[in-house]
């Protein structure tokens, strides 16, 4: 739908001269707008609001969350929920609240750089294969084949257990899952644009190839790809969950939202059941949100994969 | 059709090959010193250089893989550094339970998704549909782990007589009821998050079926709803549903290492996952290798299947 908008012209008028024009929006207009958005994409502003929300706990966990997460108040064991722990406490008498708060952290920054690993090795290897072609796209094509003949979790897993069941290790596993998926999507889409007018004109004009992949290329693929790091990002927090859940992410008493569900799990008999819910939701609202913002995304940026539904 | 299978069968040879590389440098790049591990609670450094020698370890690195891959293809995946048992024994002998619940998720995953998802497409935007999409997408997000811990606090805890158990397995030649029982739980758990996107892709693919004019054909020729459904809507809107079928397989792959554990169900996910702590990088490179060419010949036989449904796809283009 059109808006109207103030045309304004730019510098002094010039008789017979073609006059360049600027589109201002009164404030007023642009206020409109927003909401006008927001009530287009209430996913994205769902999404997006229940992602800087998790953003923000985690970046000031140290300052909000209301206990210390690892010290050990056994006075305090097995509360639950209510009054002065709003999530109840641990069998160590330690917070939930502030060991999800805490534990955000950890799953956060595990989605965010495995994620930055995949993107940077994914598409520069997609940039080069897709330019390049020949041998090079032959070898790396293949090289991602093998990475997808894996189950995602499954090679995660595999490379978590030969490195050691470290932080870091967690990152570099879910990176080099997270690899192939860019790869691929930025392959496709070098292949698509590579043939188009404008990258044989940069060519005729003797552009060097770096230039051409980085200033003409690249931006043709940024909005699939900014989709795409969306939803593995969610992916990739889900996987750090379950590498916790199996022991291989950060070791106790470090919090991590997956190993704590695990180790809730000894006291279900006794129907502690705050004990696995408070982290339990805590993933699935963290990974919820980033689904749902990548949804919103692929919809609004790239109208070629817009849902029938 | 059988050019195309021999030329994806032959595109599979690298992948294989690369696969290979893959999980045998994995181990290697392991800080743990196998021939320590093997070695358990002894100490002394004859005998641990005689083991070293014993698994070929003090030779250079592409000879120790020929030997390898030698054995693998006789195979031979080694032997558990732990139990000393032959590593594909013990995967054979895990492997009934293993499959016996991805099967079950199979079933109840697509099942539920075509019984919702029809339904979901043909009231577009009523309750059922709200309450179908909303929950896909909550689907894929809940960790299965987390709803593996709820269904047994429910089920196995608070709901009163114990409806189903909170773990473990018993074969079925020994108590069917008993093995039904045992699988309910942790079928479920599994299930969820492919359910989700199979009824989602269900529900996407009739919406656009519904829009092609031999729909329209179909309606105007006088033909009963049911059958303009069955007969014309389901055929066309399912072939993009075997294709995620079989992704889904590798989902339930990869789901099963953490079902297992969850509900100590004794599948080759769990071998796994209970070898990585004390370095039984054997067990846990057999059972990698397992499930990476399980899922390769899963994506093929979907891919031939996927091929010989849809006639509109050439079979030279498909493999490229």
């Amino acid at each position: 739908m059109a808006r109207s908008a103030d045309l304004v012209p730019d510098g002094e008028l010039l008789s017979g001269a073609t006059v360049p024009v600027v589109l201002r929006v009164p404030n007023a207009e642009r206020a409109g707008g927003v909401a006008y958005f927001a009530r287009r994409n209430p996913r994205m502003i769902i999404g997006g609001a229940l992602v800087l929300a998790w953003l923000f706990i985690a970046a000031f966990a140290p300052f909000i969350s209301p206990y210390d997460p690892i010290k050990v108040n056994v006075t305090d064991s097995l509360l639950p929920p209510g009054g002065a722990h709003l999530l109840g406490t641990d069998d160590l008498g330690r917070d939930v609240l502030s060991r999800v708060m805490w534990g955000s952290r950890v799953s956060l920054s595990v989605g965010l750089i495995s994620v930055s690993i995949g993107f940077l090795v994914g598409v520069s290897l997609g940039l080069a294969a897709g330019y390049l072609g020949g041998t090079f796209d032959l070898i790396a094509m293949r090289a991602v084949d093998a990475l997808l003949a894996f189950p995602a979790l499954v090679l995660a897993i595999a490379i978590t257990a030969a490195l050691g069941p470290q932080i870091q290790n967690a990152m570099i596993a879910i990176g080099i899952v997270a690899v192939p998926a860019y790869a691929r999507l930025t392959r496709g889409q070098v292949l698509a644009v590579r043939a188009r007018e404008f990258i044989v004109a940069a060519r005729t004009i003797g552009a060097p190839t770096i230039r051409i992949v980085l200033r003409h290329i690249f931006p043709n693929v940024v909005n699939a790809l900014i989709v795409q790091a969306t939803l593995s990002t969610a992916f990739a927090i889900l996987a750090e969950a379950a590498l916790s859940f199996l022991g291989l992410g950060p070791q106790p008493p470090y919090p991590s939202w997956g190993q704590d569900v695990n180790y809730s799990q000894r006291y279900l008999p006794n129907l502690k059941w705050w004990m696995s819910v408070g982290p339990g939701v805590a993933i699935f609202t963290a990974v919820f949100a980033f689904n749902f913002l990548g949804d919103a995304l692929r919809d609004a940026l790239d109208p070629r994969l817009r849902r029938s539904a | 059709m059988t050019r195309y299978i021999l030329r994806r069968l032959l595109l599979m040879i690298p992948v294989a090959f690369l696969v290979t590389i893959g999980v045998f440098v994995l181990v290697r790049l392991s800080p743990a010193d196998p021939a320590l591990v093997f070695a358990g609670e002894e100490r002394d450094p004859a005998t641990i250089a005689a083991i070293r020698q014993e698994l070929g370890l003090d030779r250079p690195l592409p000879l120790q893989y020929v030997a390898w891959i030698t054995r693998l293809v006789q195979g031979d995946l080694g032997r558990s550094f732990q139990t000393h048992q032959r590593v594909l024994e013990a995967i054979w002998e895990r492997l009934p339970a293993t499959l016996e619940l991805g099967l079950a998720a199979l079933v109840f995953s697509v099942t539920i998704a075509l019984l919702v998802g029809i339904l979901s497409a043909i009231k577009r935007n009523s309750v059922v549909d709200l309450v179908a999409t909303s929950a896909t997408l909550a689907g894929v997000s809940f960790p299965s782990f987390f709803l593996g811990i709820l269904l047994i606090l429910l089920f196995a805890y608070v709901v009163p007589g114990r409806i189903f158990p909170p773990g473990g397995f018993i074969p079925l030649s020994q108590d069917v009821g008993d093995n039904l029982r045992r699988l309910v739980l942790p079928a479920v758990t599994l299930a969820a998050g492919s359910l989700a996107v199979n009824l989602r892709q269900v529900r996407s693919s009739l919406l656009d079926v519904f829009g092609h004019e031999y729909m329209r054909t179909a309606r105007a020729k006088g033909l009963h709803e049911r059958t303009v459904i069955a007969r014309h809507a389901l055929k066309n809107a399912l072939i993009p549903v075997v294709t995620l079928i079989g992704i889904q397989i590798g989902a339930i792959i990869e789901g099963a290492f953490i079902t297992e554990q969850i509900f100590f169900w004794p599948g080759i996910g769990r071998l796994a996952v209970q070898a990585i702590p004390s370095g039984d990088y054997p067990v846990v490179q057999g059972v990698v290798l397992v499930s990476a060419f399980s899922f390769m010949f899963t994506t093929l036989v979907v891919d031939v299947l996927y091929a010989w449904l849809d006639p509109r796809i050439s079979y030279l283009t498909a493999s490229s």
